[in-house]
């Protein structure tokens, strides 16, 4: 087993979770990448966490993130995602990346 | 290419990945590339509590200059073939 | 001739191939420490190291008397890959 592909092709047009360097979640449909991870997110927003309250959702619109301030690309199963009741998800803020 | 190449030995394996934000995820290792990137699937993030931000995540990719560890299958490690690998490396180089 | 070869320590990295399957300390950034035996390593100081024991300390300030609080947290890791990039200094074979 040499292993299955390695870039994000499978990710695109698909609904992917975004977490930044500085720990952000950023949430939307990816159009497109690069070799440097750079990414095109459309229709994004982003999940601020909160120990205090619920999840509160931000809409940022169409980005392109560069890859040098991206931790991990999740694929989002977004049946899931819809079951989720994210005004009751309380967790503190992601640290961010240290390198 | 050492670790590249001996990451391509760990594929169908499952990997704890640690990540330079403390996130740790489990997941079976899907592939790596130069960089080390690395994609996992049927993830699952270690204490789900503390770290939500994943629950609807299946699969992920992890950019490799955010690893900060990653915590190997005991029974996929061959120390001879690694010592072995590592000379010839150290001499290739 | 090829033992003597092998046995030359010209550069940092050579100090580092002796240590191969020995017992070695590195430290890395965050207040992390790591020892254990090495089995692998690259150009960038990638690792693979095996029976590892991780001592992570950490500083607190009280906060009523504002004195430092020193806590280290330990755990043992069967093998561990380490990213080169995290790793400040590697001490060749530790007795113990």
């Amino acid at each position: 087993m040499s292993g299955g592909e390695t870039g994000l092709a499978q990710y695109v047009d698909t609904t992917v979770s975004v977490i930044t360097n500085d720990g952000r979640t950023i949430v939307g449909t990816l159009r497109g990448y690069d070799q440097a991870t750079n990414l095109i997110l459309d229709e994004c927003h982003e999940r601020v966490y909160s120990s205090k309250s619920g999840v509160e959702q931000l809409v940022l619109g169409l980005y392109v993130i560069r890859g040098d301030n991206i931790a991990v690309i999740g694929e989002v199963d977004d049946d899931k995602d819809a079951s989720i009741d994210f005004s009751a998800v309380r967790a503190a803020p992601l640290k961010p990346v240290t390198h | 290419m050492l670790f590249y190449s001996y990451f391509k030995t760990l594929v169908g394996k499952e990997v704890t990945v640690e990540l330079k934000n403390d996130l740790a995820i489990t997941g079976t290792l899907h592939s790596v590339d130069q960089y080390l990137n690395i994609k996992l699937n049927n993830i699952r993030v270690v204490n789900e509590q503390k770290y939500p931000h994943m629950l609807s995540v299946r699969a992920c990719f992890v950019r490799g200059s955010v690893v900060r560890f990653i915590l190997l299958p005991p029974g996929s490690v061959d120390v001879e073939l690694l010592h072995d690998a590592t000379r010839r490396e150290a001499r290739g180089g | 001739m090829a033992t003597e070869e092998d046995n030359t320590v010209r550069e940092p990295l050579d100090l580092i191939r002796l240590s191969l399957d020995e017992k070695v300390y590195v430290k890395l950034k965050g207040e992390r420490e790591l020892r254990g035996k090495l089995h692998a390593y690259d150009q960038h100081l990638n690792m693979i190291l095996g029976d590892v024991e991780e001592t992570v300390t950490m500083v607190e300030i009280d906060e009523e008397t504002f004195e430092e609080i020193i806590k280290t947290n330990k755990r043992m890791v069967p093998y561990l890959f380490v990213r080169g990039d995290g790793v400040i200094l590697v001490s060749p074979p530790l007795r113990s």
